[in-house]
């Protein structure tokens, strides 16, 4: 992979897991957090360019589809899970 | 006079028991800057539930100073064991493994993916941001600890 697609993929993957965090809800924060995680070390081989640039696609629009949840999420409070304490 | 009463009473009172003085206002008045004194000491008592180890033994901030909600002041110490608590605490690095000098990917066997979230848990143990840039130099918990004190302008 080249150097920049490589940045700028490290870069999504960390604005990614920034927004996951800021789910309200438990189960969708953890969810997110872990699809997030094994979605890009699924991926981390890839080499050919035209595939890294369709899942570099993909990932800026699940990264809108995370802060517009995210915001949607935070209008409709939930209660607190057990397991968060 | 009346001044000189309370404050007596203040002492006598401080000593075997705040909290019995507590129904009355004025006593509780005089009582306060007794109170006060009497922080730092369960501030040092506190250390060992959150965990700064060795903050307690800063002697000039003690008497008189209430610290409010500020942090103690960092030095090398402090930055460099909160960094190996925070590395000993992520699920894939083996703590016995973990060496001040050791090189994420090279000794821990870590990827970039990995990297990226030492770092993100650095920000927020550390409370500020990292960018990507500087971030990707960072590969032993040395450079961790040096770059944070640089930008804390923590020297030796």
């Amino acid at each position: 992979m080249a150097a920049s697609t490589r940045a700028q993929a490290i870069s999504l993957y960390k604005m990614m897991l920034t927004e996951s965090k800021k789910f309200p809800s438990y189960n969708y924060r953890t969810y997110a957090l872990r699809r997030v995680r094994d979605a890009f070390r699924a991926n981390r081989k890839v080499e050919d360019p035209k595939t890294v640039e369709r899942l570099m696609e993909e990932g800026h629009q699940t990264l809108a589809l995370i802060q517009r949840q995210v915001t949607v999420g935070k209008m409709f409070s939930t209660q607190k899970n057990v397991v968060e304490g | 006079m009346a001044a000189r009463v309370l404050q007596q009473c203040a002492r006598t009172l401080a000593r075997p028991s705040l909290r019995l003085s507590s129904g009355n206002l004025a006593f509780r008045a005089a009582v306060a800057p007794a109170a006060a004194i009497h922080r730092p000491l369960s501030f040092a008592a506190d250390s060992r539930r959150t965990r700064w180890v060795g903050q307690s033994r800063i002697p000039s901030v003690g008497v008189l100073c209430r610290q409010y909600g500020d942090l103690p002041p960092l030095t090398i110490e402090t930055i460099k064991d909160r960094v190996m608590y925070v590395l000993k605490l992520y699920d894939k690095i083996n703590p016995e493994k973990l060496q001040t000098a050791s090189h994420f990917m090279k000794d821990l066997g870590l990827d970039s993916l990995d990297q990226v979230e030492i770092i993100m848990a650095m920000e927020d143990e550390f409370g500020f941001e990292i960018p990507d840039a500087e971030a990707e130099k960072l590969m032993t918990p040395e450079d961790i600890v040096q770059y944070i004190a640089d930008k804390k302008d923590v020297y030796e």
